[in-house]
Protein backbone atom coordinates (compact mmCIF):
# COMPACT_ATOMS: atom_id res chain seq x y z
CA UNK A 1 0.00 0.00 0.00
CA UNK A 2 2.51 2.41 0.90
CA UNK A 3 4.69 1.53 -2.41
CA UNK A 4 1.56 2.45 -4.04
CA UNK A 5 1.11 5.68 -2.47
CA UNK A 6 4.62 6.39 -3.19
CA UNK A 7 5.26 5.60 -6.95
CA UNK A 8 1.39 5.92 -8.14
CA UNK A 9 -0.88 8.26 -5.75
CA UNK A 10 1.29 11.25 -4.33
CA UNK A 11 2.63 11.96 -8.04
CA UNK A 12 -0.69 11.95 -9.35
CA UNK A 13 -1.89 13.99 -6.37
CA UNK A 14 1.24 16.94 -7.03
CA UNK A 15 0.17 16.89 -10.35
CA UNK A 16 -3.35 17.47 -10.40
CA UNK A 17 -3.08 19.94 -7.59
CA UNK A 18 -0.79 21.80 -10.14
CA UNK A 19 -3.72 22.36 -12.64
CA UNK A 20 -5.64 24.01 -10.39
CA UNK A 21 -6.00 27.94 -11.57
CA UNK A 22 -9.31 29.08 -10.05
CA UNK A 23 -8.15 30.80 -6.57
CA UNK A 24 -5.21 32.91 -8.65
CA UNK A 25 -7.59 33.49 -11.00
CA UNK A 26 -9.66 35.29 -8.69
CA UNK A 27 -7.16 36.59 -6.95
CA UNK A 28 -5.76 38.40 -10.42
CA UNK A 29 -9.24 39.59 -11.22
CA UNK A 30 -9.94 40.79 -7.98
CA UNK A 31 -6.29 43.11 -8.34
CA UNK A 32 -7.62 44.57 -11.46
CA UNK A 33 -11.38 45.38 -9.85
CA UNK A 34 -9.03 47.39 -7.58
CA UNK A 35 -6.67 49.34 -10.05
CA UNK A 36 -3.86 46.92 -9.45
CA UNK A 37 -1.53 45.39 -11.45
CA UNK A 38 -0.36 41.98 -11.67
CA UNK A 39 3.62 40.96 -10.80
CA UNK A 40 5.87 39.12 -11.86
CA UNK A 41 9.36 38.33 -9.31
CA UNK A 42 12.10 37.61 -11.27
CA UNK A 43 14.83 36.10 -8.94
CA UNK A 44 18.62 36.44 -11.12
CA UNK A 45 21.73 36.83 -10.32
CA UNK A 46 23.97 39.52 -12.22
CA UNK A 47 27.00 36.57 -12.27
CA UNK A 48 24.91 34.21 -14.47
CA UNK A 49 24.51 34.37 -18.22
CA UNK A 50 21.23 32.33 -17.95
CA UNK A 51 19.91 35.32 -15.60
CA UNK A 52 21.04 38.13 -17.92
CA UNK A 53 19.00 36.39 -20.92
CA UNK A 54 16.15 36.28 -18.75
CA UNK A 55 16.58 39.74 -18.04
CA UNK A 56 16.82 40.74 -21.27
CA UNK A 57 14.36 38.47 -22.97
CA UNK A 58 11.34 38.99 -20.19
CA UNK A 59 11.83 42.85 -20.25
CA UNK A 60 10.95 42.75 -23.99
CA UNK A 61 8.06 40.30 -23.70
CA UNK A 62 5.99 42.15 -20.46
CA UNK A 63 6.11 45.03 -22.12
CA UNK A 64 2.57 46.00 -23.18
CA UNK A 65 1.01 43.86 -19.77
CA UNK A 66 -0.22 46.27 -16.63
CA UNK A 67 2.27 44.26 -14.70
CA UNK A 68 4.98 45.08 -11.95
CA UNK A 69 8.45 43.49 -13.51
CA UNK A 70 9.74 42.93 -10.17
CA UNK A 71 13.85 42.60 -10.38
CA UNK A 72 15.19 40.48 -6.90
CA UNK A 73 19.05 40.44 -7.21
CA UNK A 74 20.27 37.41 -5.11
CA UNK A 75 23.83 36.31 -4.52
CA UNK A 76 23.67 33.11 -2.33
CA UNK A 77 21.41 30.50 -3.73
CA UNK A 78 21.32 27.09 -5.27
CA UNK A 79 21.24 23.32 -4.12
CA UNK A 80 22.70 23.02 -0.71
CA UNK A 81 25.94 20.56 -0.77
CA UNK A 82 25.24 20.04 -4.84
CA UNK A 83 28.30 18.11 -5.84
CA UNK A 84 28.21 19.51 -9.30
CA UNK A 85 28.41 22.71 -8.58
CA UNK A 86 31.52 23.88 -9.79
CA UNK A 87 30.51 21.67 -13.42
CA UNK A 88 27.13 23.73 -13.56
CA UNK A 89 28.98 27.36 -13.61
CA UNK A 90 31.45 25.82 -16.25
CA UNK A 91 28.22 24.58 -18.56
CA UNK A 92 26.76 27.77 -18.08
CA UNK A 93 29.25 29.25 -20.35
CA UNK A 94 28.61 26.52 -22.92
CA UNK A 95 24.66 27.30 -22.43
CA UNK A 96 24.88 31.25 -22.11
CA UNK A 97 26.57 31.07 -26.00
CA UNK A 98 23.15 29.82 -26.95
CA UNK A 99 20.58 31.50 -24.84
CA UNK A 100 22.52 34.73 -26.82
CA UNK A 101 22.20 33.51 -30.27
CA UNK A 102 18.95 33.23 -29.28
CA UNK A 103 18.50 37.07 -29.15
CA UNK A 104 20.94 38.12 -31.45
CA UNK A 105 23.64 38.51 -28.68
CA UNK A 106 27.23 36.86 -28.38
CA UNK A 107 28.58 35.73 -25.13
CA UNK A 108 31.80 37.64 -24.38
CA UNK A 109 33.07 35.82 -21.60
CA UNK A 110 34.44 32.07 -21.56
CA UNK A 111 34.82 32.30 -17.69
CA UNK A 112 31.96 32.13 -15.01
CA UNK A 113 31.99 35.24 -12.61
CA UNK A 114 31.89 34.13 -8.93
CA UNK A 115 28.67 35.68 -7.62
CA UNK A 116 30.77 37.57 -4.63
CA UNK A 117 31.84 39.91 -7.66
CA UNK A 118 29.29 41.02 -8.59
CA UNK A 119 27.53 41.14 -5.33
CA UNK A 120 27.72 44.62 -5.59
CA UNK A 121 25.57 45.54 -8.25
CA UNK A 122 22.60 42.87 -6.56
CA UNK A 123 22.98 45.35 -3.55
CA UNK A 124 22.25 48.44 -5.26
CA UNK A 125 19.19 46.94 -7.72
CA UNK A 126 17.83 45.36 -4.36
CA UNK A 127 17.83 48.77 -2.69
CA UNK A 128 16.28 50.71 -5.45
CA UNK A 129 12.42 51.57 -6.67
CA UNK A 130 10.77 48.79 -9.22
CA UNK A 131 9.90 50.63 -12.39
CA UNK A 132 11.33 51.61 -16.06
CA UNK A 133 14.37 53.15 -14.42
CA UNK A 134 15.62 49.57 -12.43
CA UNK A 135 14.27 47.70 -15.71
CA UNK A 136 16.52 49.85 -18.16
CA UNK A 137 19.82 49.75 -15.55
CA UNK A 138 19.07 45.74 -15.21
CA UNK A 139 18.82 45.21 -18.69
CA UNK A 140 21.67 47.05 -19.73
CA UNK A 141 24.16 45.99 -16.76
CA UNK A 142 23.22 42.70 -18.29
CA UNK A 143 24.27 43.09 -21.43
CA UNK A 144 27.47 44.93 -20.36
CA UNK A 145 28.68 42.36 -18.28
CA UNK A 146 27.93 39.09 -20.57
CA UNK A 147 27.94 40.71 -24.14
CA UNK A 148 29.87 43.43 -24.31
CA UNK A 149 32.88 42.91 -21.78
CA UNK A 150 35.32 40.38 -20.69
CA UNK A 151 37.58 40.25 -16.97
CA UNK A 152 36.85 41.51 -13.25
CA UNK A 153 33.83 43.31 -12.53
CA UNK A 154 34.83 47.31 -12.02
CA UNK A 155 32.21 49.48 -10.28
CA UNK A 156 32.91 52.82 -12.55
CA UNK A 157 31.13 51.73 -15.68
CA UNK A 158 28.09 50.70 -13.65
CA UNK A 159 27.96 53.73 -11.84
CA UNK A 160 28.36 55.61 -14.79
CA UNK A 161 24.78 53.20 -16.20
CA UNK A 162 23.50 54.02 -12.80
CA UNK A 163 23.62 57.53 -13.15
CA UNK A 164 22.30 57.69 -16.77
CA UNK A 165 19.30 55.38 -15.54
CA UNK A 166 18.68 57.36 -12.32
CA UNK A 167 20.46 60.67 -11.88
CA UNK A 168 21.89 59.47 -8.96
CA UNK A 169 24.58 57.27 -7.43
CA UNK A 170 23.65 54.28 -6.67
CA UNK A 171 22.88 52.95 -2.23
CA UNK A 172 23.70 49.25 -1.72
CA UNK A 173 21.33 47.72 0.54
CA UNK A 174 23.04 43.98 1.38
CA UNK A 175 20.06 43.14 3.96
CA UNK A 176 17.58 43.45 1.15
CA UNK A 177 19.38 40.91 -1.11
CA UNK A 178 19.57 38.53 1.62
CA UNK A 179 15.34 39.15 2.03
CA UNK A 180 15.25 38.69 -1.59
CA UNK A 181 17.43 35.02 -1.13
CA UNK A 182 14.98 34.12 1.61
CA UNK A 183 11.51 34.88 -0.14
CA UNK A 184 13.43 32.53 -3.46
CA UNK A 185 13.82 30.04 -0.99
CA UNK A 186 10.03 30.49 0.38
CA UNK A 187 8.68 30.82 -3.06
CA UNK A 188 10.73 27.50 -3.87
CA UNK A 189 13.27 28.06 -6.79
CA UNK A 190 16.50 26.82 -6.02
CA UNK A 191 18.38 27.97 -8.91
CA UNK A 192 18.06 31.20 -10.79
CA UNK A 193 16.26 32.63 -12.59
CA UNK A 194 13.26 32.03 -11.54
CA UNK A 195 10.12 34.17 -12.38
CA UNK A 196 7.46 33.86 -9.97
CA UNK A 197 3.76 34.63 -11.20
CA UNK A 198 0.75 34.14 -8.60
CA UNK A 199 2.13 31.24 -7.01
CA UNK A 200 3.62 29.45 -9.78
CA UNK A 201 7.25 30.11 -10.57
CA UNK A 202 9.30 28.95 -14.22
CA UNK A 203 12.36 28.12 -15.45
CA UNK A 204 13.15 31.79 -16.46
CA UNK A 205 15.40 31.06 -19.11
CA UNK A 206 12.99 28.36 -20.87
CA UNK A 207 9.77 28.67 -20.08
CA UNK A 208 8.45 32.41 -21.67
CA UNK A 209 5.77 30.27 -23.41
CA UNK A 210 4.89 29.00 -20.23
CA UNK A 211 5.05 32.47 -18.54
CA UNK A 212 2.89 33.81 -21.46
CA UNK A 213 0.18 31.31 -21.31
CA UNK A 214 -0.05 32.24 -16.76
CA UNK A 215 -0.74 35.44 -17.38
CA UNK A 216 -2.83 34.79 -20.33
CA UNK A 217 -5.13 32.55 -18.05
CA UNK A 218 -4.44 35.32 -14.81
CA UNK A 219 -5.85 38.11 -16.98
CA UNK A 220 -2.63 40.20 -17.72
CA UNK A 221 -2.81 39.84 -21.41
CA UNK A 222 -1.10 42.55 -23.68
CA UNK A 223 -2.98 45.38 -24.58
CA UNK B 1 32.13 7.75 -44.56
CA UNK B 2 29.67 6.49 -41.12
CA UNK B 3 27.33 9.72 -40.07
CA UNK B 4 28.47 11.77 -37.34
CA UNK B 5 27.44 10.61 -33.98
CA UNK B 6 25.46 11.84 -31.46
CA UNK B 7 25.19 10.14 -28.17
CA UNK B 8 21.69 10.49 -26.38
CA UNK B 9 21.71 9.76 -22.40
CA UNK B 10 18.49 9.03 -21.19
CA UNK B 11 17.16 7.88 -17.69
CA UNK B 12 13.49 6.37 -17.60
CA UNK B 13 12.85 7.70 -14.58
CA UNK B 14 13.75 10.97 -15.77
CA UNK B 15 10.06 12.61 -16.68
CA UNK B 16 12.62 15.48 -18.98
CA UNK B 17 13.53 12.32 -20.44
CA UNK B 18 10.44 11.09 -21.37
CA UNK B 19 9.49 14.72 -22.81
CA UNK B 20 12.72 14.68 -24.80
CA UNK B 21 11.86 11.23 -26.66
CA UNK B 22 9.87 11.94 -29.59
CA UNK B 23 11.90 14.88 -30.34
CA UNK B 24 15.60 13.66 -29.47
CA UNK B 25 14.30 10.36 -31.91
CA UNK B 26 12.94 12.61 -34.75
CA UNK B 27 16.85 14.04 -34.76
CA UNK B 28 17.64 11.00 -36.85
CA UNK B 29 15.13 11.56 -39.02
CA UNK B 30 15.95 15.38 -39.90
CA UNK B 31 19.91 14.78 -40.40
CA UNK B 32 22.16 12.49 -41.15
CA UNK B 33 23.42 11.44 -37.97
CA UNK B 34 24.16 7.83 -36.06
CA UNK B 35 22.08 8.83 -32.95
CA UNK B 36 22.86 6.44 -30.55
CA UNK B 37 20.81 5.47 -27.83
CA UNK B 38 22.10 5.46 -23.87
CA UNK B 39 20.10 4.09 -20.75
CA UNK B 40 21.51 5.05 -17.65
CA UNK B 41 20.50 4.03 -14.28
CA UNK B 42 18.75 6.72 -12.22
CA UNK B 43 20.52 9.78 -10.28
CA UNK B 44 18.78 8.67 -6.51
CA UNK B 45 20.20 4.93 -7.85
CA UNK B 46 23.59 6.33 -8.11
CA UNK B 47 23.79 7.75 -4.84
CA UNK B 48 22.74 11.22 -5.17
CA UNK B 49 20.06 12.94 -3.43
CA UNK B 50 17.15 14.98 -5.00
CA UNK B 51 16.01 18.05 -2.54
CA UNK B 52 12.19 17.72 -1.89
CA UNK B 53 11.13 21.18 -3.37
CA UNK B 54 12.99 19.80 -6.99
CA UNK B 55 11.16 16.92 -6.97
CA UNK B 56 7.73 18.89 -6.34
CA UNK B 57 8.72 21.73 -8.83
CA UNK B 58 9.91 18.68 -11.48
CA UNK B 59 6.48 17.02 -11.71
CA UNK B 60 4.72 20.45 -11.95
CA UNK B 61 6.94 21.78 -14.63
CA UNK B 62 7.12 18.40 -16.94
CA UNK B 63 3.51 18.79 -16.58
CA UNK B 64 2.94 21.73 -17.79
CA UNK B 65 5.58 20.63 -20.38
CA UNK B 66 3.92 17.73 -21.51
CA UNK B 67 1.06 19.79 -22.05
CA UNK B 68 2.71 22.08 -24.41
CA UNK B 69 4.26 19.43 -26.03
CA UNK B 70 0.68 17.19 -26.49
CA UNK B 71 2.01 14.35 -24.26
CA UNK B 72 0.13 12.50 -21.54
CA UNK B 73 1.53 12.87 -18.52
CA UNK B 74 -0.03 12.68 -14.82
CA UNK B 75 -0.88 8.75 -14.49
CA UNK B 76 2.55 7.88 -13.06
CA UNK B 77 4.23 4.78 -11.91
CA UNK B 78 7.90 5.44 -10.59
CA UNK B 79 9.95 3.10 -11.93
CA UNK B 80 13.00 3.93 -9.08
CA UNK B 81 14.37 0.43 -8.38
CA UNK B 82 13.49 -2.69 -10.78
CA UNK B 83 11.45 -0.72 -13.14
CA UNK B 84 14.06 1.31 -14.18
CA UNK B 85 16.53 -1.36 -14.47
CA UNK B 86 14.46 -3.66 -15.91
CA UNK B 87 13.41 -1.46 -18.45
CA UNK B 88 17.12 -0.32 -19.54
CA UNK B 89 17.90 -3.83 -20.27
CA UNK B 90 15.39 -4.25 -22.58
CA UNK B 91 16.57 -0.71 -24.03
CA UNK B 92 19.55 -2.45 -24.82
CA UNK B 93 17.89 -5.45 -26.18
CA UNK B 94 15.45 -3.72 -28.40
CA UNK B 95 18.84 -1.42 -29.78
CA UNK B 96 20.24 -4.81 -31.13
CA UNK B 97 16.42 -5.99 -32.01
CA UNK B 98 16.40 -2.52 -34.18
CA UNK B 99 13.53 -1.28 -32.21
CA UNK B 100 15.12 1.25 -29.86
CA UNK B 101 13.06 4.01 -30.65
CA UNK B 102 9.62 2.17 -30.24
CA UNK B 103 10.67 0.52 -27.52
CA UNK B 104 11.67 3.98 -25.38
CA UNK B 105 9.10 6.08 -26.43
CA UNK B 106 6.41 2.99 -25.29
CA UNK B 107 7.91 2.45 -21.93
CA UNK B 108 8.43 5.81 -21.15
CA UNK B 109 4.59 7.23 -22.07
CA UNK B 110 3.68 3.66 -20.17
CA UNK B 111 5.72 4.90 -16.77
CA UNK B 112 4.84 8.62 -16.85
CA UNK B 113 1.36 8.60 -18.54
CA UNK B 114 -0.06 5.26 -17.90
CA UNK B 115 1.14 4.61 -14.31
CA UNK B 116 1.83 1.11 -15.90
CA UNK B 117 4.54 -0.64 -13.57
CA UNK B 118 8.11 -1.93 -15.27
CA UNK B 119 8.83 -3.93 -12.45
CA UNK B 120 6.25 -6.79 -12.84
CA UNK B 121 6.16 -9.43 -15.55
CA UNK B 122 2.39 -7.92 -16.86
CA UNK B 123 3.41 -4.28 -17.16
CA UNK B 124 6.71 -5.15 -18.42
CA UNK B 125 5.79 -7.48 -21.04
CA UNK B 126 3.22 -5.32 -22.32
CA UNK B 127 5.13 -2.49 -23.31
CA UNK B 128 7.33 -4.68 -25.05
CA UNK B 129 4.90 -6.09 -26.85
CA UNK B 130 3.42 -2.87 -27.91
CA UNK B 131 6.81 -1.81 -28.84
CA UNK B 132 7.01 -5.03 -31.60
CA UNK B 133 9.47 -6.96 -28.92
CA UNK B 134 9.30 -10.70 -28.25
CA UNK B 135 8.70 -11.39 -24.92
CA UNK B 136 11.01 -14.42 -24.84
CA UNK B 137 14.14 -12.19 -25.93
CA UNK B 138 13.44 -9.47 -23.83
CA UNK B 139 13.32 -11.95 -20.94
CA UNK B 140 16.81 -13.05 -21.81
CA UNK B 141 18.11 -9.59 -21.64
CA UNK B 142 17.06 -9.20 -17.76
CA UNK B 143 19.65 -11.58 -16.75
CA UNK B 144 21.97 -10.92 -19.16
CA UNK B 145 25.81 -9.55 -17.30
CA UNK B 146 26.85 -8.08 -20.87
CA UNK B 147 23.56 -6.33 -21.20
CA UNK B 148 24.25 -5.09 -17.33
CA UNK B 149 27.15 -4.14 -18.19
CA UNK B 150 26.71 -2.09 -21.10
CA UNK B 151 23.81 -0.07 -18.96
CA UNK B 152 26.73 0.37 -16.12
CA UNK B 153 29.23 1.58 -19.17
CA UNK B 154 26.61 4.05 -20.38
CA UNK B 155 26.44 5.57 -16.47
CA UNK B 156 30.05 5.65 -16.07
CA UNK B 157 30.42 7.39 -19.39
CA UNK B 158 27.57 10.17 -18.24
CA UNK B 159 29.82 10.57 -15.07
CA UNK B 160 33.37 10.67 -17.02
CA UNK B 161 31.72 13.79 -19.41
CA UNK B 162 31.14 15.19 -16.34
CA UNK B 163 27.45 15.48 -16.52
CA UNK B 164 24.83 15.44 -13.70
CA UNK B 165 21.39 14.67 -14.97
CA UNK B 166 19.60 13.80 -18.04
CA UNK B 167 18.47 13.92 -21.06
CA UNK B 168 22.09 15.04 -22.22
CA UNK B 169 22.84 14.68 -26.09
CA UNK B 170 26.87 15.11 -26.92
CA UNK B 171 28.05 16.00 -30.53
CA UNK B 172 31.38 16.41 -31.70
CA UNK B 173 32.40 16.78 -27.77
CA UNK B 174 29.45 19.11 -27.02
CA UNK B 175 27.32 18.75 -24.50
CA UNK B 176 23.82 19.96 -24.77
CA UNK B 177 21.64 19.32 -20.89
CA UNK B 178 18.15 19.28 -21.12
CA UNK B 179 14.69 18.72 -23.71
CA UNK B 180 15.09 22.64 -23.61
CA UNK B 181 18.19 21.76 -25.96
CA UNK B 182 17.01 20.03 -28.52
CA UNK B 183 16.64 23.18 -30.39
CA UNK B 184 19.85 24.34 -30.24
CA UNK B 185 21.77 20.74 -31.52
CA UNK B 186 19.87 21.30 -34.48
CA UNK B 187 21.26 24.42 -35.37
CA UNK B 188 23.98 23.01 -34.77
CA UNK B 189 23.80 19.96 -36.62
CA UNK B 190 22.44 22.38 -39.16
CA UNK B 191 25.10 24.41 -39.53
CA UNK B 192 27.08 21.09 -39.97
CA UNK B 193 25.68 20.34 -42.69
CA UNK B 194 23.78 17.63 -41.41
CA UNK B 195 20.30 18.18 -43.00
CA UNK B 196 18.97 15.90 -45.09
CA UNK B 197 16.98 16.53 -48.46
Amino acid sequence: MREKIEREVAPRLIVAASTVTLPARIAAAARRASGRSGRLELYFGFDDPASAFAVIDLAQRLEGRKLIFDLKPVVERGIEGDPALERKHAYAIVDGRRLGRRIGLTLSRSEPIAPSQAAFLAAWVAAAPRGAALTRFCDAACRMIWFESDGALEAAPYEALWHQCFGSAPTGDEAAVRANEKQMTRRGPYETPAAWVAGRWFFAQDRSAQIADWLDELGWRVK
Amino acid sequence: MSAPRVDYFYSFRSPYSYLSGPRGFALADEFEIDLRFRGVIPMMMRGESVPTAKRLHTMRDVKREADRLGMPFGRIHDPLGEGATRTLAVSEYAIDAGRVREFVLTASQAIWGEATDPASEEGLRLICENAGLDWAGCSAALNDPAIAARVEANTQELVEIGHWGVPVFVFDGEHFWGQDRISDLALVLNDAGLARN
